[in-house]
């Protein structure tokens, strides 16, 4: 999980990341100044994700801007959600597509994994 | 013949148009086209290039007036305006309409915008609209700059007013220009262009769920106050409502609990195969937007902060 952190996390594009699975923050590259928008993210987007499952809807991404920055939280599986921390201004575009790669590329380390 | 330019700018409907053509000795250029935005809360026309006008002080004085498009949209008119037709300019105008929600914010977002330019020339805020709005007063423009760091001169006018404008300008060019002979410009100006109160008809028609449904893409809107209330919404799926309502509430919590992390501009919800829900805070209120999933981010959040501009509720709007 923390090698992938890794590939998340891309200058000018995503600060930090972490993955949550429910309530529970499963890895994380968020430093110790940042722990703050970690907590927010955990508990904004299990509340989201829940609410929007509670309404059977289809949206897999969210984003909540506050301050001067951005954190967007994307739904991999039902329980799984990939938090990445951006400046505001970060073109949301870059991020999606950003968060796009990394999930071709987890999931053919996972394709990897089974056929090892 | 010695040549000066100014340069007027501010938000859309702050009266820069009108403020021209009250003091030009031509027939002004302006580049108008129907809004097709939030603008036509407030009037048909915006000025989507830039408004031109000259002015004589006497045979061998004369005043180039350039005006800025107000919406954002136009910035790249902004540029050309700032670094080629008005780069000599001995000041800027800043229009600022006293009726937006936060006219304050206008003055600020400005003063970004045009901070290079403004670092080498001098800076008036005129104040528009106080007939209808009169508060923020004089008093409290002070303070704000004041505390913005902002050292300049504001004068309230009204932009129909020739004589208003052009003690704006004279508070400009009596510093470089000493035999301009003011009274004889302002009465010559009376007598020319008068002083007509049908320049400008601002149209308070639409409500604001209105003005946003008008905006591409824009499937359905609700406006929430500051009790996380709504006041008023045409989304009818309930599911889509409750949604909206819940994540207001979460940013409210936010909001109240992580204060120190700056407060929670917007929340947006997307995906692939759904309607894009955003709500956006804005001060004591909020705007809950079901959208197209074609639309940007960025423009839809543009256009939610200019329909929560306008959103005040006014005396004048009742």
């Amino acid at each position: 999980m923390n090698e992938l952190l890794g590939t998340v996390d891309k200058e000018n594009i995503v600060e930090s990341s972490c993955f949550l699975e429910g309530k529970e923050v499963t890895a994380s590259s968020f430093s110790k100044a940042n722990r703050h928008y970690e907590t927010v993210a955990r508990q904004t987007f299990s509340y989201i994700f829940l609410n929007v499952g509670k309404h059977k809807s289809k949206h897999n991404e969210a984003h909540l801007e506050i301050g001067d920055k951005r954190l967007s939280g994307f739904l991999l599986k039902a329980n799984r959600v990939l938090v990445c921390l951006s400046a505001k201004d970060t073109n949301i575009v870059d991020v999606r597509a950003h968060v796009q790669q990394v999930q071709r590329l987890m999931l053919k380390a996972e394709v990897d994994r089974m056929l090892a | 013949m010695k040549d000066y330019k100014i340069l007027f700018t501010g938000s859309v409907c702050s009266g820069k148009t009108t403020a021209i053509r009250s003091v030009s000795d031509i027939e002004t250029l302006d580049t108008d086209a129907q809004a097709s935005d939030v603008t036509v809360r407030r009037k048909k026309n915006t000025t989507i290039a830039m408004d031109y006008g000259v002015l004589d002080l006497n045979d061998d004085t004369r005043v180039h007036l350039y005006g800025t498009p107000g919406q954002e949209r136009f910035r790249f008119m902004w540029d050309m305006l700032t670094s080629e037709f008005a780069h000599d300019a001995i000041g800027m105008v800043l229009l600022v309409d006293n009726t937006r929600k936060d006219p304050f914010r206008d003055i600020r977002f400005y003063a970004k915008e045009f901070g290079d330019y403004l670092r080498q020339r001098r800076l008036i805020i005129a104040v528009t609209h106080s007939d209808v709005e009169p508060s923020p007063d004089y008093n409290r423009y002070l303070s704000e700059l004041k505390g913005l760091g902002v050292m300049t001169t504001v004068m309230f006018v009204d932009a129909r007013d020739p004589r208003a404008i052009l003690g704006v300008i004279e508070e400009l060019i009596s510093a470089v220009e000493r035999e301009i002979d003011w009274d004889k410009v302002s009465d010559r100006l009376l007598d020319t262009n008068g002083f007509s109160l049908d320049f400008y008809k601002p149209l308070y028609e639409e409500t604001l769920l209105d003005a946003a449904m008008n905006k591409r893409g824009v499937l359905g809107a609700m406006h929430l106050g500051d009790a996380h209330d709504v006041l008023c919404s045409n989304i009818d799926d309930a599911s889509v409502k409750t949604l909206l309502l819940n994540i207001d509430r979460l940013t409210g919590a936010i909001s109240d609990k992580a204060s120190f992390m700056g407060a929670v501009n917007n929340v947006v919800l997307a995906g692939p195969d759904v309607d894009t829900l955003s709500v956006f805070n804005d001060q004591n209120q909020a705007l809950c937007l079901r959208s197209d999933k074609a639309i940007s981010l960025p423009v839809l959040k543009q256009q939610a902060s200019d329909l929560l501009q306008w959103s005040i509720e006014n005396d004048y709007m009742a």
